[in-house]
């Protein structure tokens, strides 16, 4: 994946932590409701990471920068949440699974899908949904949350 | 360097009990203190590992059990790595008694965890995992062990029986533990067909929710020499600690790296290796962690972890004949969060002073802890005890 219009590579200074930054959580969210789905990659070991962060945990250099990732992967395991916490209740079972990225890059989500019909090794595409689409009971939520979208994957 | 001893442990009833965490915590000390003076003129410090405020709203516990102790202006800290609590507050008393700061400290840990019902435990626990992604993601703690399992099982020749099998080994050596939550053996059907929770692990694959509290005394040479009735303490010989990533996605999902530096530290600081360990209490909180904590603590080869079950003459090649959670385990002795890592050491101290009963394994004079916190090696502590003279 081609890095996005961040030409800097870290270590990150004290000024470009900010909320617009995507090496933050709400700049991260903010680029994700807008349909980019950032990474930090390292440019010393090329581990990316989901959210983006200041230092690589493969490594430990902050040689980090923003990297675009591909919106498909591998399941890499799966499982259903038969009883998830109370904000989910109502969507139960849950099917999750954690996905590797094309990139490499590994990520928990839910699979929109029931539990049979999901295997490792099935290639999925993640879509990205606005907190309502998403169904989560909105008193989950934190007030800086609440605009954040969610990621769900889809079978292809 | 001073040496740690572990002189006196202490437990609480384990399982859902009608007594508070600070009713609970006097259990334990009293337990713990049958045979000593006051704790005010043995320790000089005390840690306590609990888990979650929201079980009883009520953080500053290392000043309430101090209080409860009858400590008064002396360090007292709540610590906390979810479940790994436990043992960081063993692990800060040794430390502080090694190096001289402390004669004696307190390391007790609690966790009232049936006070919000079974949705009560599971939003609690779900803290522990990462919030941006994985908890709005809607995961529990049987699930995201339930995401290990699944690899383990598409990875090895394990099955699910062999999961199962687990339990009932725990199951029955709880049996034989009157500190476990559970006093019954459970058959391997019962266990196979018992309700999904998060597949493919099932009900009899999950350690319970439970109340409990368990305190241990850690003193240096002067001190254990003075108190000590009899001579038979155990030493804590090695420590070890390591975190891993937060988000299970990022980790290995078959080979609980964190763990085995843990494990790996608290082996070369005691001087020993894993061919040396006789007993070894490892972090089951689900049936797959014991497999992998074999594995990761070095007395399993890749992939075999589940013969913890089989008797060391029967078991693979490149495994060693340490026996696994004589206590019950989480799984069966009970698993009040905070407590774990203690428990850990209260049937260790049992085992290695010869006061295990039936379930005593013979010449046991190196144990091995293992406890864990957020899920598998998220946080791991490692301890190695020793019968004093090893």
């Amino acid at each position: 994946m081609t890095d996005t219009d961040s030409t800097t590579t870290g270590p990150l200074a004290p000024e470009d932590i900010t909320a617009d930054s995507p090496f933050t959580l709400p700049g991260f969210f903010d680029a994700l409701a807008d349909g980019q789905l950032l990474a930090a990659r390292c440019t010393e070991c090329e581990t990316h990471m989901l959210p983006p962060r200041p230092a690589c945990y493969g490594c430990g250099s902050r040689a980090v920068t923003l990297a675009e990732q591909p919106r498909t992967g591998e399941v890499i395991s799966y499982t259903s949440v038969n009883r998830p916490p109370s904000a989910f209740d109502h969507l139960a079972p849950i099917t999750v699974a954690v996905v590797e990225l094309d990139t490499s890059a590994r990520l928990t989500g839910r699979v929109d899908a029931p539990l049979d019909d999901v295997s490792i090794g099935d290639r999925v595409e993640l879509q990205v949904r606005d907190p309502e689409t998403a169904d989560i009971d909105p008193d989950f939520d934190l007030s800086y949350e609440e605009e954040w979208p969610v990621h769900v994957f889809e079978l292809l | 360097m001073p040496t740690a001893h572990l002189i006196a442990v202490g437990s609480s009833p384990l399982g859902k009990t009608d007594l508070p965490g600070r009713d609970l915590f006097s259990k334990a000390l009293a337990e713990a203190f049958e045979e000593l003076p006051d704790p005010a003129d043995v320790v000089d410090g005390l840690y306590v590992g609990a888990q979650s405020e929201r079980y009883e709203n009520q953080i500053m516990q290392g000043t309430l059990m101090a209080e409860w102790a009858g400590l008064r202006n002396v360090p007292a800290e709540r610590v906390e790595a979810c479940a790994a609590a436990g043992a960081l507050a063993l692990k800060n008393a040794v430390r502080d008694v090694r190096a001289g700061v402390h004669d004696a400290v307190l390391a007790c840990g609690v966790e009232k965890m049936t006070a919000g019902g079974t949705e009560g435990a599971t939003n609690a626990l779900g803290a522990a995992f990462e919030r941006a992604l994985e908890q709005r993601s809607g995961i529990t703690a049987p699930a995201t062990y339930a995401l290990l399992a699944r690899r383990y099982l598409h990875e090895t020749d394990a099955t699910e029986r062999d999961l199962a099998r687990i339990a009932v080994k725990n199951h029955r050596n709880a049996a034989s533990n009157p500190r476990a939550m559970f006093q019954d053996e459970v058959d391997i059907e019962t266990a196979m067909n018992a309700p999904d929770v998060a597949p493919p692990l099932k009900l009899y694959d999950c350690a319970p929710v439970t109340d409990g509290a368990a305190a241990v005394v850690v003193a240096n040479d002067e001190v254990a020499a003075d108190l000590q009735a009899r001579a038979d303490a155990v030493r804590v010989a090695g420590v070890g600690s390591a975190a891993n990533n937060l988000a299970v996605a990022e980790r290995d999902l078959t080979y609980v790296e964190g763990a085995n530096v843990a494990a790996s530290t608290a082996y070369e600081d005691a001087g020993v290796d894993a061919t040396d360990v006789d007993v070894a209490e490892v972090h089951d909180a689900f049936t797959v962690c014991e497999a992998l904590l074999a594995e990761a603590a070095e007395f399993a080869p890749k992939g075999r972890g589940i013969e913890t079950v089989e008797d060391p003459a029967d078991r693979s090649a490149g495994w060693t004949d340490v026996q696994i959670n004589t206590s019950g385990g989480l799984k069966a002795r009970g698993h009040p969060i905070g407590a774990t890592g203690l428990l850990q050491a209260v049937e260790a101290h049992e085992q290695l002073t010869g006061r295990a009963g039936e379930r005593q394994v013979a010449d046991a004079d190196t144990a091995l802890l293992i406890n864990e916190g957020g899920v598998a090696d998220a946080h791991t502590v490692a301890h190695v005890l020793t019968a004093r003279g090893e």
